[in-house]
């Protein structure tokens, strides 16, 4: 079969072969020697169960048999054939893993993962080739004796073939629930306690090492680093929760430097000779890990940023956190989505009281400016809270009474020490501002800075003119001066001069005349009494600079008229062009009653004093018999006028529509349960705004009416442009809209396909 | 029972006595034939209505705001006569009157 080259060729190798083995000795001694050496050095290599004790080997011997080994260039072979021998006995190492795996899915208990370490760190030993060797007894050609030989000896290559090899076993002998009890031991040595930084037990070192040698480091770094943030986000959610009023950035990055830190060396920074070079180490890890520490408390602190609004500024030191988390954590349109889903939620709803939301929205602006000064990320929240007020119908009343100080809890949405500014309409680019400083990049196209602290300016933006603050601030300048009694306008007087400054003058010249009919009314008051001692002071004010007054009078007895017509003649006497056009339901009348039992000295409206005069001819009178008497006068006020006097003691309502004089009084006719608040407590009959608009479209009404007998059925942008030639028409579309539903709804005209027309 | 009036706070608006029956609650209410602004408003000078801004009433029975006739009268081509009559002005003298005050 075979040619006789290539017998020879085999032949020849066979010769070198053996010469090799055999070294030149006689016969075949030379390869037993060599036989013996390889039985000698693979029975010391061979991996054996722990149980079985390692037999004692001379150390000679086995130096002297992997010399000759070394000689003959088998030392490979040698090491080959150990790698398979170990993956032979892998299942001895396989069975333990299995045993102590099934105990720790018992009992959860990181220890016997531990347990199971030191145990492998066993087998590790146990089998290391070079374990148990004196350095001196190594065969030469594995020591490296200096280090120019370091490069040619082969130690170092045995122990990482040896240790590759021993790795892959175990990691494909773990099974998966290994990585979730390794987890689990390495946070339970972690430093657990979070408040006392005096003591650091000091970090236990020898299972780190084992973990190292057995290459568990590496294998499951991702791991370990996971530890390590979830013992951070841990500790910020236990520690910074619901902190608000202090920094806690400094102290959370302090517990990081005193507390992790160390434990980090361990796996982060092993082998590092001291101090220094361990932090040079850790230099990378230290900054993600700070990373990580603004970012948990960034979130912790966006979930949180209603609340902390809720606080300021009690929470600021909280706001200057996140700014500086902010500032390393790109997550600014997070925090704005956080919060204006917080809003939406909490603020932005039927049951949240108008102050209140402005209160919050102040708070907002303020808080926003700590974060942010340049007022982008307020711009973005801020959209959907100024649109929701701005449905609202009483925020302008809200906004005004705030600037006129008359809230009544003290909370003023106006720091008083705000500087006092003129409300400046669309600023101008000032080409000149040497502090100018770019748009920040998130913000959007229409974004427009305004200048910071000046929160009324925000607020009365919110509406497109001023004009309807004027109008409202009107409205309840009349009603405080009215109920004035003293005659003490000075306060008025003084938030009058503060909001000049923010409208500017001509848009309160109207409040300016105000303030001059009372001043006015008391010194015609004080000439008309010198003239003629008069029990009357009244106030006299000019008809087109006040809002509208209710109207609605009625006939004064005879005895109040005498005095008010007196009082007449004395002013036109005073100022002969001029007359009076008495409001008798409005004012207050002090009449002393006396009574068979009693004396009563009150405050009445001018209609219950008329009563008191008519109840004085007669005892009994029934409600339609006032009427009657009193002429042009509505039954809602004449029952209010009533049910003054029914408070006070005075009358009790026999029956329905039925009242009584009380000449003696009448324990039990105060029924304190009847929920009958004293008329006198409301505020004079001014018409607020939206009466006045009520009452405006009363009268386009009429026009509505006209139009729709005249021409039909019309449709409702029909009825919008002719509406417009109506002097003072200004409502839009949608308004109108709104009216003809309710008109609908009242049966005054039905709508079919787009068409209104009359109901009839 | 006996009542006895102690003091009246009252409400009142003051009005130019113009000569015509008491209209209270009229709702057309008289404006300045220059103007258009109602007497008791102020003419388009002045802040401030009432005495600072007084009428003044003509022999021709027609009322102006003071400020705006003296305008008028002051421009060349009034010939010093009532913007509304055409006839020459003549400031009518106010008799301290007995119109009653309802």
């Amino acid at each position: 079969m075979a040619t006789p080259a290539v017998q020879s060729f085999v032949e020849e190798k066979w010769q070198e072969a053996f010469k090799n083995l055999n070294r030149g000795e006689p016969g075949i001694s030379g390869l037993m020697t060599i036989s013996e050496a390889w039985r000698i050095a693979s029975d010391f290599l061979r991996p054996r169960p722990l149980s079985e004790p390692r037999p004692r080997y001379n150390a000679h011997e086995i130096k002297a048999a992997f010399d000759m080994l070394a000689h003959t260039k088998l030392l490979y072979t040698v090491l080959e054939n150990f790698l398979d021998d170990m993956h032979q006995q892998e299942y001895l190492i396989k069975q333990e893993v299995g045993e102590y795996m099934s105990r720790y899915e018992e009992t959860d208990d990181p220890q016997v993962i531990a347990e199971l370490v030191y145990r492998l760190v066993d087998w590790f030993n146990a089998w290391h080739p070079l374990a148990e060797y004196e350095f001196s007894s190594l065969p030469s050609i594995w020591r490296a004796d200096d280090q120019n030989e370091l490069s040619t000896s082969l130690g170092h290559i045995v122990t990482d073939h040896f240790t590759v090899a021993f790795h892959t076993h175990i990691y494909s002998i773990l099974p998966p629930s290994f990585s979730r009890g390794f987890k689990a031991l390495v946070s339970s040595t972690l430093p657990i306690s979070y408040d006392d930084m005096s003591d650091s037990p000091s970090p236990d070192t020898f299972v780190w090492d084992s973990f190292f040698a057995l290459g568990l480091v590496e294998r499951y770094e991702s791991l370990i680093a996971s530890v390590c943030y979830e013992h951070i986000e841990d500790y910020i959610r236990e520690v910074c929760a619901g902190q608000w009023s202090e920094r806690m950035l400094a102290d959370v990055r302090l517990w990081m430097d005193s507390r992790m830190l160390p434990w980090m060396r361990l796996p982060y920074a092993r082998g590092a000779k001291d101090l220094n070079e361990a932090t040079k180490m850790m230099s990378g890890v230290k900054s993600r890990f700070d990373y990580h520490i603004c970012k948990v408390l960034c979130d912790l602190r966006t979930s949180e940023i209603f609340d902390i609004i809720i606080d300021f500024p009690d929470s600021k030191p909280a706001l200057e956190d996140l700014k500086e988390c902010l500032h390393r954590v790109d997550q600014r349109s997070i925090l704005v989505a956080s919060l204006r889903k917080a809003n939406k939620k909490r603020l932005l709803h039927p049951g949240a009281d108008t102050k209140d939301i402005l209160a919050q929205y102040v708070s907002i602006i303020k808080c926003l400016r700590v974060i942010d000064p340049p007022g982008v990320l307020l711009y973005k929240v801020a959209d959907p809270i100024r649109r929701y007020l701005r449905d609202r119908p009483d925020t302008i009343r809200c906004i005004v009474s705030d600037l006129v100080g008359d809230s009544e809890n003290g909370t003023s949405l106006v720091d008083d020490n705000d500087p006092l500014v003129p409300l400046a309409s669309r600023d101008v680019e000032d080409y000149t501002d040497s502090t100018w400083e770019p748009e920040p990049i998130d913000a959007g196209p229409d974004f427009r800075t305004n200048k910071p602290g000046d929160i009324i300016s925000t607020l009365v933006s919110i509406y497109e003119s001023k004009d309807l603050f004027v109008k409202e601030l009107q409205v309840l300048l009349a009603q405080r001066l009215l109920n004035v009694k003293d005659g003490n306008y000075e306060k008025e007087r003084r938030n009058i001069e503060i909001l000049k400054v923010r409208f500017g003058e001509a848009a309160l010249q109207v409040c300016e005349v105000m303030l001059r009919d009372m001043t006015d009314s008391r010194r015609t008051d004080q000439h008309v009494q010198s003239q003629k001692p008069s029990l009357l002071h009244p106030v006299i004010i000019s008809r087109h600079f006040w809002p509208t007054l209710q109207t609605g009078t009625f006939i004064l007895p005879q005895r109040l008229r005498a005095i008010q017509e007196d009082y007449s003649r004395e002013y036109t006497a005073f100022k002969p062009d001029k007359k009076l056009v008495w409001l008798s339901h409005m004012g207050s009348v002090k009449i002393e009653v006396e009574l068979q039992d009693r004396t009563l000295e009150v405050d009445v409206p001018p209609v219950s004093a008329a009563m008191v005069e008519l109840f004085s001819e007669r005892d009994r009178w029934s409600v339609d018999e006032l009427i009657a008497q009193m002429g042009r006068i509505d039954r809602p006020s004449v029952m209010k006028g009533l049910l003054v006097l029914v408070d006070l003691g005075i009358l009790k309502e026999e029956e329905t529509d039925h009242y009584k004089l009380l000449e003696v009084a009448e324990e039990a006719s105060a029924d304190p349960g009847a929920s009958r608040s004293a008329a006198m407590d409301e505020l004079p009959g001014v018409q607020t705004a939206q009466q006045q608009q009520a009452e405006q479209m009363r009268v386009f009404w009429r026009f509505i009416e006209g139009m729709l007998t005249n021409l039909g059925a019309l449709p409702l942008d029909r009825i919008q442009n002719m509406l417009k030639f109506a002097p003072g028409y200004d409502r839009n579309i949608e308004q109108l809209g709104m009216f003809m539903e309710a008109a609908r709804r009242e049966g005054m005209v039905v709508a079919k396909d787009g068409m209104w027309r009359l109901n009839r | 029972m006996k009542v006895t009036i102690k003091s009246w706070n009252a409400i009142a608006q003051w009005r130019w006595d113009t000569g015509k029956a008491d209209q209270d609650d009229a709702d057309e209410e008289d404006v300045c034939g220059i103007c258009r602004v109602a007497y008791e408003g102020c003419c388009p000078a002045c802040k401030m209505p009432g005495d600072d801004c007084p009428l003044i009433w003509g022999e021709c029975s027609h009322i102006f705001h003071m400020h705006c006739l003296l305008k008028w009268i002051g421009t060349g081509q009034s010939k010093q006569l009532c913007p509304m009559d055409r006839r020459p002005w003549v400031t009518a003298e106010r008799k301290i009157n007995p119109s009653k005050s309802s």
